[in-house]
């Protein structure tokens, strides 16, 4: 494969992050009465500014892996190294500590912000969990206004008002603008546009990444779309049942997917995008 | 006003106005009445069992004590009851609920066994044991109240918490790294405390119906009187079978009912407005009566209909009143739309631009405020003229629906055999032979095992369930088909299993379809004509390949440019790339499948 | 697993309903000589038969031991002599429970049928006058405790009206036959019309609020898009409705039956209730808590009915199995 030439002449750097053998099953449920394994053992890496694209079926596993990565699930088995550290099993202090710079980015913007906070504080939330500009009012809000002029929403009409008041892809703006408010390292991106209609689509796709090359950012890009991720991505990852099945780069997984899953994916996407 | 036009939230809103008038007015009767009132409760001070009049509005029991003024008495007794009954009961279960819905774990395995077993002892016998062991007295009433009440507290707080926690506030939250104490004091409490507003209601509502019990039993304090406790002496004195009964039985009873009664109105009322979801539903107006739907066709469409038209629509706009406000909302505005026999007309549009409200416009199926005008012609016919029972014989009939979100369009208790029979049932009848031969010939159209008719739709995949309703849709062999986002939530493999299958038997049984979708390479891929829907108008249309290339209208180029087509993008990066990251030095996981 | 869970579940309570009866006699102040035998017979016995009775009524040794013969006797069914009336505990149960059954069964089955009918029909014509009549005047009827409700219909029906003996559940003196069960019906109705009327309030906002959660289904456009009739489209909803009234149904016996003690008592019906506020005046302690324990048995029954003939309602918990297939 093209990729593994490549790989002899790049020097080893350290990458950002690793996930070794990453495995996760669910307990059995009301409906199901068997655990479920979602993911069973996945290995990828995102090295530092690459835009990693995970793609699959609903229920493949996809969300799964960035909510374990994100710290909002805990793995059952593998190991997630961040800048070298396995924070898959931290907890509290420690994990805020050593995972610090990972963002996210969740896929309904319509569920993810309080309605009950002003624009302003949710933006601000991150830097207050974080306990930055402790005591420094003026450089908080100097930071919220920042972030929010970046994600083109002006600050002086935005930060007093309420979720509810903006429209679906002003709501996915403000999201970013979250992400992007505490400098990140690492931002997840869970599925950001599927909830929007799809003029919109690629402008927020192209504000964030516009977003993660001024900063520099990984990006763990999780979307169903085959074609968003093929648009916006450095690398493919293809998740089927669990595992990953296929990677490389856009134009290789489209052009020549090698798994037969792949392939059917492909295939269907060409019956919509002759 | 009409009642009618006061809608669900007007009308709670009333009960509510109701509710505080009743409590408040209990309130001051409580607060007030002994000061008023020129008779001690506790003393004779008239002949027994007097009736109404006579310096004693209400009358005295059996012993000469003023009846008004015991239930002055009576009013602080069970209303103190009641408050601080509830306030316990509603302390020890948030205290529960919290703990176990946020600690999780051992915690809440342990807390909620203890909180079933409470659940399942029999209330009262449990009571009236506790009352008589720990000796009749208030504290014992309310000490009694919040032992049997706290658990129901608890694990409503504790499925509330459940439930706040997976939402998408403390997600994200968390995944900035907030510790418990941010999220619970930040983001958990501020979303309970609404929630527990109605719970203190219920809890004073039901520990005043306690305290009476109690008291009615021998059980409440002897030295206070309460209602519960007037109505213990009538009836150990057998007061019902005096005349007495009228103002010595009836007054305390109704005194608890106006209480009770004020706090279940206010209760109602907090909950309607808590939770929207019973929002959802409202009575259909009955068609031809004067309601809230008005169909005024518009004279000059009636005569434009022309034969070899299936479907015909002039001048159709539907508006949405808001119920405060006197201008309404257009969901759709001067729809024109022509649909002949066997063409596939694909509507797209966005979230907002109206397209499930044309969808139910065509059926006649709007919901409750819509208001329509305008002319829609089925097959020659004014389907905004029929009546219900006309349209009922060509919905599903003549004309079928595939409804959006067809993953929940099956009825979860009835197997997929059920569900299709009935659609027959509803308008033809069959023997069984040819009813199974009918569905026979379907499941084969659609592509579904006959095996599947025995499942219950549960145990379909979301594919399958599509297929279902597809059949069902086309059971009666109608003409006209209208496809409301049949891909939507279906993933992209299924998607284009489900195009196929619509495509194909549209071209087998020659029937004419409406095609609505967001997704315009889908609609691009079925439909023989495009008609662009932008906030509840047509703004353009065409047939796929002419409006992709050379439509100028801007909505039409913003939708097309929207699509990410990896046809066009040879080169997928056409942005300055970053320093070229490194390729991925893992294993590939692929290499080892193939 | 499900099944182990609930069975434990019901262990336990039985088990906290035993150490309750077990525990409040020693919490509550007083001697618990008098509670086991009675406050007269305690107070006038010698030392020496006061240890014997003691002894006999398993009250001397650790507290422990004291436990274990207590559960001992409570599974040999041995709950004790009742103080007033002398008899053992289970035979008054026994004599008594059928009465009980007699009305509260009935007022189960009556207010479940009224309450989904009018529960459905209101939830149908949500919106419309007279769903808000029929809410606020089940609201107005569930305000009303039973004990009063049943007192106001004797003054009325019994006493004033003359229709209905107002007291007991079956004549005096009789010559047997049909006019004995037709005096046992009339005795009945009163009763139970209460406890009917009484319960008749939660069904009802359960129904109509279940009934109100299905009608705004997708399910329900897609049988409104087959050109189901009204019929057709009430029976599609409220079959989903039933399936949470159900087990509200199954579960609040312990409910029906605590609303009958008060009832009971209005009606001195000589059932479970009855025997509870007798035993109270009394202060006839073994008796109390013999009561107290047949109930809680009575509700875990109930229970374990709703649990066992659940999947005969909702086929998604009946099959686990998933089916595909395409072709």
């Amino acid at each position: 494969m093209s990729h593994s030439t490549n790989r002899a002449e790049s020097p080893p750097t350290e990458p950002l992050l690793a996930v070794k053998g990453l495995r996760k099953q669910y307990e059995a449920s009301a409906f199901s009465s068997a655990g479920k394994e979602v993911l069973r053992g996945v290995d990828f890496q995102v090295q530092p500014t690459e835009t990693v694209g995970i793609v699959g079926l609903s229920g493949a596993g996809k969300s799964t892996i960035g909510r374990l990565v994100a710290g909002l699930e805990r793995p059952d088995g593998g190991e997630i190294l961040y800048s070298g550290q396995s924070i898959g099993r931290l907890r509290g202090a420690r994990r805020r500590q050593a995972a610090s710079g990972i963002e996210m980015i969740f896929q309904d913007p319509y569920e993810s912000l309080s309605p009950r906070m002003r624009i302003a504080d949710l933006v601000a939330e991150p830097l207050r969990i974080r306990k930055k500009y402790r005591g420094n009012r003026a450089g908080l809000e100097q930071a919220v206004r920042t972030a929010l002029a970046n994600v083109s929403l002006p600050p002086e009409r935005y930060m007093a008002r309420y979720p509810h008041e903006l429209s679906g892809g002003e709501r996915q703006r403000v999201g970013l603008a979250r992400a992007f408010v505490d400098p990140p390292r690492l931002v997840i991106a869970d599925e950001p546009t599927s909830m929007l209609d799809s003029s919109l689509r690629l402008e927020l796709l192209a504000l964030m990444d516009r977003l993660r090359r001024d900063s520099g950012t990984a990006t763990m890009l999780i979307t169903h779309d085959l074609a968003l991720a093929y648009r916006f991505c450095d690398r493919l990852l293809v998740l089927s049942d669990g595992e990953i099945v296929e990677s490389g780069t856009p134009a290789q997984v489209i052009e020549q997917p090698a798994h037969p899953f792949t392939l059917r994916l492909v295939q269907a996407l060409r019956e919509f995008h002759p | 006003m009409k009642l009618g036009t006061l809608g669900g939230t007007g009308r709670a809103g009333m009960m509510g106005r109701i509710g505080l008038f009743l409590l408040g007015a209990m309130i001051l009767f409580a607060l007030l009445g002994p000061l008023l009132i020129p008779h001690d409760p506790m003393e004779r001070t008239g002949a027994p069992l007097a009736a109404p009049g006579d310096g004693h509005l209400l009358g005295t029991n059996d012993i000469g004590q003023d009846i008004l003024a015991e239930l002055a008495a009576g009013a602080r007794v069970s209303l103190t009851i009641g408050l601080a009954g509830a306030a316990a009961s509603m302390t020890i279960g948030v205290l529960v609920g919290v703990l176990a819905g946020y600690r999780g774990g051992w915690t809440d395995t342990l807390l909620m066994r203890a909180v079933d077993v409470s659940l399942t002892l029999p209330f009262l016998p449990l009571m009236i044991l506790l009352g008589v062991f720990l000796g009749p007295s208030m504290s014992t009433q309310i000490l009694v109240i919040a032992i049997l009440m706290w658990a129901k507290v608890a694990r409503e707080l504790r499925s509330q918490i459940l439930s706040i926690r997976t939402r998408g506030p403390v997600q994200s939250a968390r995944a900035m790294g907030a510790g418990d104490g941010y999220i619970l004091r930040k983001h958990i409490l501020p979303m309970t405390l609404p929630l527990l507003i109605p719970q203190f209601i219920q809890a004073v509502t039901a520990s005043i119906l306690m305290e009476s019990s109690l008291s009615f039993l021998g059980l409440g304090d002897p030295l206070a009187k309460s209602w519960g406790s007037i109505l213990f002496y009538a009836n150990a004195r057998s007061a019902f079978l005096t005349d007495a009964w009228i103002w010595w039985v009836v007054p305390p009873g109704l005194c608890i009912v106006w209480t009770v009664l004020g706090c279940s109105f206010i209760g109602y009322w907090l909950e309607e407005k808590a939770s929207p979801r019973l929002k959802s539903y409202a009575a259909p107006a009955e068609r031809g009566a004067r309601g809230w739907f008005r169909s005024r066709p518009s004279r000059t469409a009636a005569s434009a209909a022309k034969a070899g038209e299936t479907l015909r629509i002039d001048g159709l706009t539907v508006e949405y009143p808001k119920p405060d406000a006197q201008e309404s909302v257009a969901a759709l505005r001067g729809i024109e739309l022509v649909v002949k026999p066997g063409e596939i007309v694909g509507i797209v549009g966005e979230s907002g631009s109206g397209k499930t409200t044309l969808a139910a416009a065509i059926m006649q199926m709007l919901k409750h405020p819509a208001e329509s005008a305008g002319s829609i012609r089925f097959a020659g016919e004014e389907l905004t003229e029929l009546s219900d029972r006309e349209l009922r014989a060509i919905r599903g009939h003549r004309m079928a629906l595939v409804p959006q979100a067809a993953m929940n369009a099956l009825n979860p208790v009835w197997t997929v055999r059920k569900q299709l029979t009935e659609a027959i049932t509803c308008h033809r009848k069959l023997s069984r032979a040819e009813m199974e031969k009918r569905i026979g010939t379907l499941l084969e159209q659609v592509g579904i095992e006959s095996r599947c008719l025995q499942a219950y739709p549960h145990e379909l995949s979301g594919g399958m369930k599509q297929r279902v309703v597809i059949a069902m849709a086309l059971v009666n062999e109608p003409a006209f088909v209208i496809a409301d986002e049949p891909t939507t939530g279906l993933d992209v493999l299924v998607q284009a299993e489900i195009v196929a299958l619509l495509q194909r038997l549209q071209q087998q049984l020659g029937i004419s379809m409406i095609f609505i979708s967001h997704d315009l390479p889908v609609v691009k891929r079925i439909a023989d004509r495009i008609v662009i829907l932008e906030r509840g108008a047509v703004v353009d249309e065409g047939d796929p390949e002419q409006l992709s290339r050379h439509s100028t209208h801007p909505y039409t180029r913003k939708l097309m440019d929207a699509i990410p087509s990896i046809g066009r993008l040879e080169q997928p990066l056409e942005r300055p790339r970053p320093a070229q990251p490194t390729p991925s030095p893992e294993p590939l996981h692929a290499a080892a499948g193939r | 697993m499900r099944i182990a869970g609930k069975l434990l579940q019901y262990a336990l309570v039985i088990l906290v309903a035993l150490t309750l009866n077990f525990a409040l006699p020693k919490l509550a102040p007083g001697d618990p000589l008098s509670f086991a035998i009675g406050e007269a017979l305690a107070q006038e016995m010698t030392p020496e038969a006061r240890a014997k009775a003691m002894q006999e009524a398993g009250l001397d040794g650790t507290l422990l031991e004291q436990y274990g013969s207590f559960l001992k006797g409570a599974l040999t069914l041995d709950l004790g002599h009742s103080t007033k009336l002398g008899e053992p505990v289970v035979d008054v149960l026994a004599d008594r429970l059928p009465w009980t059954l007699r009305i509260v069964l009935p007022s189960l089955v009556l207010s479940a049928l009224i309450a989904v009918a009018l529960g459905a029909y209101a939830a149908w014509n949500r919106g419309r006058k007279r769903d808000l009549w029929l809410l606020g005047g089940i609201l107005t009827m569930e305000s009303m405790p039973g004990f009063w409700l049943g007192m106001i219909l004797i003054a009325v029906f019994g006493v004033q009206l003359g229709w209905f003996p107002t007291y007991g559940a079956a004549p005096l003196f009789s010559a047997g036959g049909w006019s004995y069960a037709a005096a046992v019906l009339q005795r009945m109705v009163l009763p139970v019309a209460t406890i009917t009327l009484v319960s008749l309030g939660s069904y009802f906002l359960l129904t109509r609020s279940a009934m109100l959660d299905s009608l705004g289904q997708d399910y329900m456009m897609m049988a409104e898009a087959k050109g189901a009739g009204k019929r057709r489209r009430i029976w599609h909803a409220l079959r989903n409705a039933l399936l949470p009234v159900y087990t509200h149904m199954t579960m609040s016996l312990s409910m029906l039956v605590g609303g009958a003690v008060v009832v009971e008592t209005v009606f001195s019906y000589p059932g479970i209730g009855s025997l509870l506020y007798e035993s109270v005046l009394a202060r006839d302690f073994p008796m109390m808590q013999g009561v107290f324990l047949l109930i809680t048995l009575a509700v875990i029954a109930g229970n374990i009915l709703a649990d066992l003939t659940y999947p005969l309602v909702d086929p998604r918990v009946r099959s686990r199995r998933p089916r595909e297939g395409t072709r």
